[in-house]
């Protein structure tokens, strides 16, 4: 898998902060599941936000912050047993609706309720993501089969989309399995998915999305954007 | 200031000893700065004093899976902080208690970075090469791009707020940290090589 289109740095510098929100960041973790070249860069990212601590002015904590630290760990202790416990195998997550043969489900999604697929036009499904701590995060994902295109649109906010499964061009570019796009507004857009079978996104679109045309306007609001 | 050594020492005496000396003396270097990290970030002070408790809980309870050729500690416990202040965000907005009714540890589990367990050993082992020059590489960024970058860690502040603040434009700030990036990236290889 060659991935040609990676998130910018100050999206990762974000997720190294921590303070890119929660749908976005999940875009983003998806991405780096499959992108050594950006989990080599945030491993730096994060070396950075160590040696910033390293060389923080130190605060004053309250007089009673180390006793209360050592209750704390007896109280854990006490209940979830001593310090060495191994780390918890994470078990790879089962798909929780039919996907391409061929495709696996990104470990990042784990957490995430997934509805059905929608049907959305023919050879076009969607399926609605939430994540438990920010439901209101406008996050889907996308079935498109080889050949068809979504209908053209616009959006306000940034739309980002990660490209689970085959390929779709879009007029920039082609954008493959692997692949992250971020489109501002200027955006103006119609992928199409190219030929080697469905093409599966995972999609994240801030603001507010429009499709041109009557019955794409109905899908639009049917998809609640 | 404790040597990489020395930290590495108390950290394995906590991990395969579960030494409280060693760890006091991680308490008093780390636990100060950490409190003024998440301090910068926002964090009232007793919510920053309760996510330091947590963060050096994780600490003690989890040390055994700090491998020094991997990381810096103060990498590692940086990420555990930030994790620590997202968990806890996220239960806020999810309208949970902040109680501890699990082990906090598995919530940090299930958060670990796809991004460690990723890396080869070799990887790993040159992660940690590059890591011990970024200290070097920080010191030697051209004044307004180290500001851009240690505005996006520590104050919590969206990249637009952060221009407002310099008054540059969000382009600016953005093109400042692609340029933090690629430098900070081509001192690293240049210390490689």
């Amino acid at each position: 898998m060659i991935i040609e289109h990676h998130p910018a740095d100050e999206f990762l510098v974000r997720i190294a902060a921590g303070s890119l929100p929660g749908g976005e960041s999940l875009l983003v973790s998806t991405h780096l599941e499959g992108c050594e070249r950006c989990r080599d860069r945030l491993h730096l990212l994060q070396a950075v936000g160590g040696v910033l601590l390293d060389e923080i002015e130190p605060a004053t904590m309250a007089p009673d912050a180390w006793v209360r630290t050592l209750a704390r760990i007896d109280e854990r202790e006490s209940r979830f047993g001593g310090a060495a416990l191994p780390l918890r195998a994470k078990a790879s997550p089962s798909p929780p609706l039919a996907l391409p043969g061929g495709m696996t489900w990104p470990s990042s999604l784990r957490d995430c309720k997934v509805s059905r697929w929608h049907w959305m036009g023919p050879g076009m499904h969607f399926a609605r993501l939430s994540m438990p701590h920010d439901p209101a995060a406008a996050l889907f994902l996308l079935r498109i089969a080889e050949g068809r295109h979504l209908p053209r649109h616009t959006h306000d906010g940034l739309e980002l989309t990660q490209v689970l499964h085959g390929s779709f061009d879009d007029g920039r570019a082609v954008f493959g399995a692997g692949d992250f796009d971020a489109a501002d507004a200027d955006v103006h857009h119609q992928p199409v998915v190219t030929s080697g079978g469905e093409c599966v996104c995972l999609a994240h679109v801030g603001g507010s999305l429009r499709f041109d045309g009557r019955i794409a306007a109905t899908i639009g609001g049917w998809i609640g954007m | 200031m404790p040597t990489t050594d020395e930290l590495n020492q108390w950290m394995r005496a906590v991990a395969t000893s579960s030494d409280r000396l060693a760890f006091a003396a991680l308490f008093r270097h780390f636990a100060p700065r950490l409190m003024s990290y998440l301090r910068r970030c926002g964090s009232p002070d007793a919510q920053a004093e309760e996510l330091v408790q947590e963060t050096m809980v994780i600490l003690w309870r989890r040390a055994v899976t700090f491998d020094p050729a991997k990381a810096q500690l103060s990498t590692w416990l940086f990420t555990v902080a930030r994790n620590v202040r997202i968990s806890h965000l996220r239960r806020l907005a999810a309208g949970e208690a902040p109680a501890a009714s699990a082990d906090p540890c598995d919530q940090w589990d299930a958060d670990l970075q796809a991004a460690d367990q990723a890396l080869g050993p070799h990887d790993q082992l040159l992660a940690a090469q590059r890591e011990r020059g970024v200290r070097r590489a920080l010191s030697v960024l051209p004044a307004d791009q180290a500001r851009v970058l240690q505005l996006s860690y520590f104050e919590e502040q969206s990249h637009a707020r952060i221009a407002e603040e310099l008054g540059i434009p969000l382009g600016t700030v953005k093109s400042r940290i692609r340029l933090a990036v690629a430098q900070l990236r081509r001192l690293l290889d240049g210390f490689d090589s």
